[in-house]
This record gives C-alpha cells, sequence and structure tokens, in this order.
C-alpha cells in the first residue's frame, strides 16, 4: 500500500512538473521618456524600461503574450535560449513580424538555466528601451547546482544605453561619416590637438593610410544605464552586512557600448558567462561585449556601507553606478580618459596601406593581447607628449640591453598583454573554463566555416569576407554534423560576433573544458575558433550584435539542409527580400551654404555599394553662373576607394565678353552654357584626397582634387579643390551645431563669400 | 545730483551682486560636511563642485561645511557631493576612492572617518587580520600605522621594500623615494632585540647598509641612481629573508641585463630595473617559502 502511495506521490510531482507553465503578459507601448531633461520617444515594456525581468525555472514551459501596441511592427528574440526556430523572434526569417494592434504568443519550454536577456530583433528598436533580463534559474535537485553561488541573493542587471537622437538618424549619421559624435566625445583629433601634444607626425601618417579619427566605440551617448537608471541605489536586497556575497547577473543591452565593470569592494568573481557556469575565476575588471552576459559574485567587505559597482562605456565619456549594501557610499577610481593619439599611432602601425591590418607575427586571440592598452593610463601609464612607440614596436632595444637574447616577436606580443603589465587583472576568454567537459560526439561529421571580418569605417560598411547579408546565400549545415567556425578580424573594429539558437565551444586553450558562448567578442586582428553540435532545425542568424553593424549587413544565415517549412513564414521569398532589405537601404545626406556669393550644396543617397550624388553652384546673377555636377557610381572593393561614374554637368553662366576659357590640356570651352554627359572615377588618395577624373560627350576631360573636412581644430575644417579647368576653392566651416555651420570660402567662379551652411 | 549718483553705484552694485548668482536657475542651497584641510582643499573641493550655471561650492576650512548651491531642475546634492569626493575629498554621502584620496597632497590628507575602507592597498592583508581580532570596526580606524608596525616589524620592512620595487618597475621615482623613506623608519623601529641571537648577528651585519641604501634612494629622484642602490638594498633584504616568515611565497629574482636581483611576491617576472621597456625580462632564481 505504501508503495503505490509513494509512486502515486511521484507520477503527482512529475506530471506538476511538466505542467508548470509560466506566463507573462508583455504589452509594448510607445511612451515619451526624459533622461536629459530634453522629452523624447521611448518604447516601454509593461510601463518600464528595460523591460521587465522574466524569470523561469529550468523545465518550466513558457507562455509570452506579447501585445504590441505600437504603430508599427515588432519582434521579441530569446537571446541564448535553445528553442524551436519560430519562436526565436526574428523578423522575417524565423517569423513575420508582430503587426501593430495584434497580439503573438511566444511558447517554448525550458531545457537550461542561466543568465540571459530579450530583446527586440525589430529595425533599431532596441536602442530605445526594448531590452530586459530573462533569468533561467537551475532546479534545487540540479547536479550540477553550486553551493556558496547558486544560492546567493541576486540582482539581475541589465545595461543600456541612451541617446536622444533618433535611433534612424543615428544610423544615418554613421553612414555619412558625421564626425558630430566626435565633436561630442571630444575626439576629433584635430590638427591643433595633434601639434599641441606633439603628434603632428602621426596624425599625419594616419591620415596618409587614409583613415579618420581613431575611436573605440562609433556613437556618442547622453547616458548610461543599469536597470534604466545611472545612479542606483540597490534596494533588492535589505539587510546586507559585512562579509555578505553577492550574485550579479549582468547582461549588456546595449546597441552599440561595451562595458567596463569594476568595483569598489575589491576582487569580482566570476562564475558564468552567457549563461554557462564557469569555473570562479577572481578578477578586477571585465570588459563586457554587446549582448554578452556575467554571473558575478562580489563581497560587501564593511557594514554601514555601500559599496559603488562601476559601468564605464569603453570610451570612457561617462558612468553609471549601482551601489551595494546600505550606508555611507564608498566610490571607486573612475576610468582615466583614453590616449587617442598613442592609440592612433598603435593603428599607423598595424595598418598597411591597402586597408589590411598586419599582424607582425602576432597570434592574437582570445583577448589576452589588447592593443588598446597602449591607450589605457592605468596600464601603460599617463600620456607622454611625443612618445614614439612605432619605435618600441620595431623592438628597438633600450640600451645596454643585447637584443639576441630577446625574442622580438614575444616582446611584442608582451607590450599588449595587460594583465602582464600591471597589477590590474583583467578577465580574458583564455581564463574561462567549463566546471565539465564540453566535448562534441567525435563521430559527428565535420563542417568547416572561415570568416574573415571586414569593414569600412569611412563609409560605414561593416561585412563577413567582404558580402553584406543581402549578397550572401544562406549556409547550408546539415543536422548531426559539428561546425567549426574560424573568425579573422581583419577590420579595425572589434566585433561581437552572436550565433542565435545554440552554444558554442570556444576553443581556448582550456582543451575538453572549452567554456560555452553564444557571443564571441573578437578584436582586431584576433583569429577565434568556436565549434558547435548542429542540433537544432531552422533558420539561425549568426550576426555581429552591434545594432548598427547588423542593420549594414554584417551577418549570414546558417540554413539547416532540408527542414520543415516555418508556419510563421507563410511566403519564404517574400520574408527573404525584407529581410535582406536591411542592408539595401539608401541614407540620405545634403547641405547647402548659403553664402553672400552664392549657393553652394549637395545631396546624396547612398548604400553599401551604389552612390546617387548631385552637387550645385548657384550664383546670384548670370555672371556667377549656376551649374550642377550629377554622379551615379559603384563602390568597388573592400575599402570602396574606387568608385567609377556616369554623371550629367549641367552649367549657365553669362561672361562678359563670350570669354573662352581654356583648360590646362588646352581644350576650350566658353562654359556659358553648357549640358554634357560623362563617365569618370573618384579614387581617394592617401590624406584623404578625393582624385576625380572625368571625360565629357564634348570631348572634354578634367582631372579634379578635393580635401573636405580636414580637421583643423576640434570645430574647424577647412575644404581645399583645384581642377585642370583651372577652378578652385578654398573654404572654411566652423561647426556650430549638429546642423548648423558658419562658413566663409573663396572660389574662382563666384568669388569670396560667407555663409550659413546648413547640412542634413 | 550726488544723491543720484549714489543711488546709481548702490543700484549698480545691487544689480552686479544679483547678476553673479542670477546665473543658477531654481536655486537651491544646502551646507554640508566635507572632509578637508586647508587652503588647497578648499580650492579643489571648490573646483570639483562648481559647474557653470549649475551649481557652486563656497568651503570652510574651519568649520568643514560647504554651501552648495545649485539648479535643482539640473542637478542634486549628490552629483556635486559625488564629484567632490571623486577629487579625494569623504562628505557624509560619499567616501573617496583611495587613490584619489592618496594622490592629495600631504597637507590636505586629512583624517578619514570611515577609516575601514580607506587603507592602502598594500595593507589589506593586515587589514583583514585587525578586523578579525578587533571586535568593534570603529576604534581600529584610529590606529595609526606606527602602532601596526610595531606589532610586526619585519612585516613592515618587506612591505616598504616591495612597495619601493612595486614604484620602480612602474617607473615612478616620486614614489620610490616616499616607499624608501617608510623604509627607513622602519628600519629604524626595528627591535632587534627581539630576534634570535643567529639572527641578530645578520641583521647587524646588513642594517647599517640597508639604512644607507634606502636613505640614499628617498634622497633622490632620480630614477638611474635609484635602481642602481636597489641593487644593493636588494642583496641585502635577501640575507634578512631566511628569518622573515611571510604570509606567502617570496621569489629572489634575477636580471642578466643588470647582473642584479631583487626580492618579489609576485612569480611573474616584473623588473624593477627597467619598468616598462624591458617588464618581464629576468628569471626566478630561488622560491622561498618560509610560510608557518
Amino acid at each position: 500500500m505504501k508503495k503505490i502511495i509513494t509512486v502515486l506521490l511521484l507520477l503527482g510531482s512529475l506530471s506538476l512538473q511538466a505542467q508548470n507553465i509560466v506566463r507573462y503578459d508583455l504589452y509594448v507601448r510607445d511612451t515619451i521618456v526624459n533622461f536629459t531633461g530634453k522629452e523624447k520617444r521611448a518604447i516601454a515594456v509593461n510601463g518600464q524600461i528595460p523591460m521587465p525581468t522574466l524569470t523561469f525555472t529550468e523545465g518550466d514551459i513558457a507562455e509570452i503574450y506579447v501585445h504590441n501596441e505600437l504603430e508599427e511592427e515588432t519582434s521579441l528574440h530569446w537571446h541564448g535560449l535553445f528553442l524551436p526556430n519560430k519562436e526565436d523572434g526574428v523578423p522575417y526569417l524565423t517569423q513575420m513580424p508582430i503587426k501593430p494592434h495584434t497580439v503573438h504568443k511566444y511558447t517554448f519550454p525550458i531545457i537550461q538555466h542561466g543568465t540571459h536577456w530579450y530583446h527586440s530583433h525589430f529595425g533599431l528598436q532596441e536602442q530605445i528601451g526594448m531590452y530586459g533580463s530573462m533569468i533561467l534559474n537551475k532546479r534545487a535537485d540540479d547536479k550540477t547546482f553550486r553551493k556558496g553561488i547558486d544560492d546567493l541573493p541576486t540582482i539581475p542587471i541589465v545595461l543600456s544605453e541612451w541617446t536622444d537622437l533618433k535611433p534612424e538618424n543615428l544610423h544615418r549619421m554613421l553612414h555619412n561619416a558625421s564626425d558630430w559624435f566626435a565633436i561630442k566625445k571630444g575626439t576629433t583629433q584635430s590638427y591643433a590637438e595633434a601639434i599641441q601634444t606633439g603628434h603632428l607626425k602621426t596624425k599625419l601618417h594616419n591620415e596618409w593610410k587614409r583613415m579618420l579619427a581613431m575611436d573605440v566605440s562609433d556613437v556618442y551617448y547622453d547616458k548610461f544605464l543599469i536597470n534604466g537608471k545611472s545612479e542606483n541605489e540597490d534596494t533588492s536586497l535589505k539587510g546586507l552586512k559585512a562579509g555578505d556575497k553577492v550574485r550579479l547577473r549582468i547582461s549588456n543591452g546595449g546597441a552599440s557600448s561595451y562595458f567596463w565593470l569594476t568595483y569598489a569592494g575589491g576582487k569580482i568573481t566570476v562564475v558564468a558567462n552567457d549563461g554557462n557556469d564557469v569555473e570562479p575565476v577572481d578578477v578586477d575588471r571585465i570588459l563586457i561585449a554587446v549582448s554578452e552576459t556575467y554571473d558575478a559574485v562580489v563581497t560587501i567587505p564593511a557594514d554601514n556601507t555601500a559599496f559603488e559597482f562601476l559601468v564605464t562605456p569603453e570610451d570612457r565619456t561617462k558612468s553609471a553606478s549601482i551601489y551595494l549594501g546600505e550606508g555611507i557610499k564608498q566610490l571607486t577610481s573612475p576610468l582615466p580618459k583614453l590616449k587617442y593619439f598613442e592609440g592612433m599611432e598603435m593603428m599607423n602601425g598595424m595598418m598597411k596601406m591597402n586597408g589590411d591590418l598586419d599582424q607582425m607575427g602576432m597570434n592574437m586571440s582570445m583577448q589576452q593581447m589588447d592593443m588598446n592598452v597602449v591607450m589605457y593610463p592605468e596600464i601603460t601609464g599617463a600620456a607622454e607628449n611625443g612618445k614614439d612607440m612605432i619605435m618600441e614596436m620595431g623592438g628597438e632595444a633600450p640600451s645596454g640591453h643585447n637584443m639576441d637574447q630577446m625574442d622580438g616577436m614575444q616582446m611584442n606580443e608582451e607590450m599588449y598583454n595587460s594583465n602582464e603589465l600591471s597589477d590590474i587583472t583583467t578577465l580574458n576568454y583564455a581564463m574561462l573554463k567549463s566546471p565539465f567537459v564540453t566535448t562534441l560526439p567525435e563521430e559527428a561529421p565535420l563542417k568547416e566555416l572561415h570568416f574573415t571580418l571586414t569593414g569600412n569605417m569611412n563609409r560605414y560598411v561593416w561585412s563577413l569576407d567582404n558580402k553584406v547579408i543581402s549578397e550572401s546565400d544562406k549556409i547550408l549545415i546539415k543536422k548531426g554534423e559539428k561546425v567549426k567556425v574560424t573568425l579573422y578580424n581583419n577590420s579595425m573594429m572589434r566585433h561581437p560576433m552572436h550565433l542565435h539558437g545554440h552554444d558554442f565551444r570556444l576553443l581556448n586553450g582550456q582543451g575538453d573544458y572549452a567554456p560555452l558562448k553564444n557571443v564571441v567578442d573578437i578584436m582586431p586582428m584576433e583569429t577565434d575558433v568556436f565549434e558547435f553540435e548542429a542540433n537544432s532545425e531552422g533558420d539561425w542568424f549568426f550576426h555581429c550584435h552591434i545594432l548598427y553593424h547588423m542593420m549594414s549587413g554584417m551577418g549570414r544565415v546558417f540554413s539547416y539542409e532540408n527542414q520543415e517549412p516555418n508556419p510563421l513564414i507563410p511566403n519564404p521569398q517574400l520574408a527573404l527580400k525584407k529581410l535582406k532589405g536591411d542592408d539595401r537601404e539608401f541614407h540620405l545626406m545634403a547641405e547647402n551654404d548659403f553664402a553672400t556669393n552664392g549657393n553652394d550644396g549637395e545631396l546624396m543617397a547612398q548604400s553599401t555599394r551604389w552612390s546617387f550624388g548631385t552637387e550645385w553652384r548657384l550664383g546670384y546673377n548670370d555672371m556667377h553662373g549656376y551649374e550642377t555636377e550629377t554622379h551615379i557610381g559603384r563602390y568597388i572593393g573592400k575599402m570602396q576607394w574606387l568608385m567609377p561614374f556616369v554623371g550629367f554637368d549641367w552649367r549657365y553662366r553669362k561672361l562678359a565678353h563670350n570669354e573662352v576659357e581654356e583648360n590646362l590640356f588646352g581644350q576650350k570651352n566658353t562654359k556659358d552654357k553648357r549640358s554634357v554627359l560623362s563617365v569618370g572615377v573618384n579614387y581617394t588618395l592617401p590624406l584623404l584626397v578625393m582624385a576625380q577624373a572625368e571625360i565629357f560627350t564634348d570631348g572634354n576631360v578634367r582631372l579634379q582634387f578635393e580635401r573636405n573636412d580636414m580637421p583643423l581644430t576640434a570645430r574647424l575644417r577647412m575644404n581645399l579643390m583645384w581642377n585642370t579647368d583651372k577652378e578652385y576653392m578654398g573654404g572654411l566651416r566652423y561647426i556650430v551645431t549638429r546642423n548648423l555651420g558658419i562658413t566663409s570660402h573663396y572660389d574662382s567662379d563666384m568669388g569670396f563669400g560667407v555663409g550659413l551652411n546648413v547640412n542634413y | 545730483m550726488k544723491s543720484i549718483f549714489n543711488i546709481l553705484i548702490v543700484l549698480l552694485v545691487v544689480l552686479s551682486a544679483t547678476s553673479g548668482y542670477a546665473q543658477i536657475k531654481n536655486q537651491k542651497t544646502e551646507t554640508v560636511k566635507v572632509l578637508g584641510n586647508c587652503d588647497m582643499c578648499k580650492t579643489s573641493i571648490e573646483n570639483a563642485g562648481n559647474l557653470k550655471n549649475v551649481s557652486s561650492v563656497i568651503w570652510n576650512k574651519d568649520s568643514k561645511m560647504a554651501e552648495i548651491t545649485f539648479d535643482s531642475k539640473k542637478t542634486n546634492r549628490s552629483e556635486i557631493l559625488k564629484r567632490i569626493a571623486l577629487a579625494g575629498y569623504d562628505s557624509d554621502e560619499y567616501l573617496a576612492p583611495d587613490n584619489a584620496y592618496a594622490q592629495l597632497a600631504e597637507c590636505c590628507k586629512y583624517e578619514r572617518q570611515d577609516k575601514e575602507p580607506a587603507m592602502a592597498v598594500d595593507h589589506t592583508k593586515m587589514e583583514m587580520e585587525m578586523e578579525m581580532t578587533m571586535p568593534s570596526t570603529e576604534n581600529h580606524t584610529d590606529m595609526t600605522m606606527s602602532e601596526i608596525k610595531e606589532i610586526s616589524n619585519l612585516d613592515a620592512l618587506f612591505n616598504s621594500y616591495f612597495a619601493v620595487k612595486d614604484a620602480l618597475v612602474n617607473t615612478n621615482p616620486t614614489t620610490a623615494a616616499a616607499k624608501s623613506s617608510e623604509l627607513l623608519t622602519a628600519l629604524k623601529a626595528l627591535k632587534i632585540g627581539s630576534l634570535k641571537a643567529e639572527e641578530q648577528t645578520t641583521a647587524t651585519k646588513v642594517i647599517p647598509s640597508l639604512l644607507e641604501a634606502s636613505k640614499n634612494i628617498s634622497e633622490t629622484k632620480d630614477i638611474g641612481k635609484q635602481r642602481e642602490i636597489f641593487k644593493v638594498l636588494s642583496k641585502s633584504m635577501h640575507e634578512l629573508i631566511s628569518f622573515y616568515n611571510a604570509n606567502e611565497t617570496l621569489y629572489y629574482q634575477y636580471c642578466p641585463m643588470q647582473d642584479a636581483n631583487w626580492l618579489s611576491k609576485d612569480k611573474t617576472v616584473k623588473n624593477p630595473y627597467y619598468g616598462s621597456q624591458m617588464l618581464s625580462c629576468g628569471s626566478t632564481v630561488e622560491t622561498i617559502d618560509n610560510k608557518k
């Protein structure tokens, strides 16, 4: 009898577990926020930013109802979760977007544990509030339950950033190489600043290699947020005393910001990464990549004191803080400003003339060597004027040293090993170790893939193997295969590459205990390798998680062969077209100079490869004349320095005595009335000089050299132009606001003028 | 006529006075305690707190009270006090980061009230032991460094030596000199009588050279000279090592380029003779494990 009862009880508990459905209702609404003193539009879910923390226990069934009360479409992606492909939330790939004023139900079993997060995968909605924590708890009877870690009090933390600019506008500005963000950050790296700090040679060398001012992040943000606030007094945990430990479950929900994590109360113990347990490791600081998650255990060292957990974006412009404990707030030191010119010298050394990166024989991977340390005063000392890093990079020995005894290559590598250079321990991927063996079945057939991460900051094109999503096919994989992916970053930025629906083993030198992750941050010149078991059918996105890089086309789709059709994609062709639409978008740019001697301006629409542009110079009388030049061109090559084009020129001018002008080649032209077609080519020369050769239907040939936007000071720009029609122009522009400038220029046709520049 | 002139002057004075303040709108004023010592502190505190058209701070060095005036729509008391704390000054809301306090000029190093987290990083170990033996955390805050040194004078000696070494690793002659003078103090405070007989012999033998070397390092700001003297210093310190029970493993390391040694708590080579130029040049020649 007793036995039967036990069996019944067991059955009862089993069925209870099986039916443990956890339901959340998410109401997505437009809202107005005020982070900076200005009211701006944002998106709130259940009235809050970030979105509510969703908590489940392994074994639950999640039912999430998304009530889209926006006037636009949306969709939610569950970052790092294993789930059926149709629940993955990538619009036009795993589902059609959720229409306005409709309800969509996501449901999936929770078959893992760990710190994860969720966010909108539609458009740029992630930037304006659609991110939140997703905490999957271990069951108490889990074999992997770690006493002293999994039973600690926990605070879910989602990091993010805020800009008052509309994200669509921000994206457009990035594509137009606007330097407004640099002005806001104070990182213009102008000639004047270069001279002041003794780095003019570095700056010119940098422009010689056709690079714009360098930075570690693309966007200037107004605020950085921890759970939606810049200053956060944690109230979720009461009565913390000296010696108590707290587990922070940190997700980086920022659209494009990496964050340094530091703590006023001592070391940070990393216990999990991307939702997967790792062997505890003590560090002084962590740089969390966009979309990564880390579980960090910190200790409260004293009573009656609240210790600052400081979150600093990689560009160190501002920060956000959360205080752990109760009482007077113990601050930690802010991170000192970056030494940009040191970074520029480092980049000059790395970059070859053809735009490729030069590894100089170093095998870089797993974030162990960080070229950026040359910019960190806390590691490499305060800025010294005119210090010539190139000498050291060349391995020039200090006096009294015998170079024969040194391994030159090793020396170079050590110069960038942050943990060797200082007492500060920075977490890197090589320090992550899984607590259990993670090897994949050996008999599985191997599929190897190689990708080179490519990019072009000047035109903000980001790609894999110089192909954006719309230019590439889906990558077919078979269920049961072991897929091994090798990534090499040949671009100047770091990229957090994220794989949907799977965890991969990051081959970081820990052998059988390689850590499981779903995001790998890869720094310039690094090569990283990961492998995963193809065990979940569907179309899975693999992309850079910097929102603006993804929207520019930096990604691929892994597609399982012979998979069942996705019921949520009724028209696969249409969906694919829409998916590819993101990076096919044209970005508009316009400016006009209302000057005393005429109007000068241009209008341009550009996509990844194409450029439609028209320029005009309109005088106020017939003598000065009116002219427009229209060019339609296509950018060639990875660096996009070359652009052949076809054009159309129109001009009207009335010179006093029917003067005839002669160009350098002896070709004559009245230029009074002209309307001709042309073909030509643009090429960006070193020092960012734009050379243009053009031949017109009337047989005339023109060569032109132009350098625009030379940064004389933080806000003063100079333009210079000369061509073989003996026309020339020189101008200065002082940037007053994002859209306004004051100009003065001299033009061979229209003479001297001052004016107001309006740009979009 | 004269009265009109006077009225005008008064008006002018009143106007100019108000215009000086009129820049901060939605004004709110609070008085808060901010710790500090001298006129130099006053300047630093006020500079850290002032923000054009947003906040202004007037600090009184006698009462230690700061009058903060701010635009309540643009900022608040906490933001201002946080900036002041980041400049190194504790208040009732924030404690300054340890190294912000450490970087204050000597005259500005006010006595910290809540001393608990304020101790220098090097002494964290010691501090923790102290905590365990002392039931009241309030009390030990008042204890000065010299008292701690008396408890274990060899600890103090070696800790100062390591501090000098670290300063040389970081190529920081100022800190090296400062730490060296601490070493000198520790040497003078060393009670030879408390050592065993054979230890006394060794100690009396090396102490003169240690005294001289530490004095010389503390008196120069020339990193080259300091490093030269540090060779002798390291050699003499090594002689003491046999009867020093460190709480952790120590390493005797060697730089072939300089034919010189040094002691380190760190297994990883960080060369004090070259600093960042040649940081990891050298090797460990002896591992000293006197833990008890």
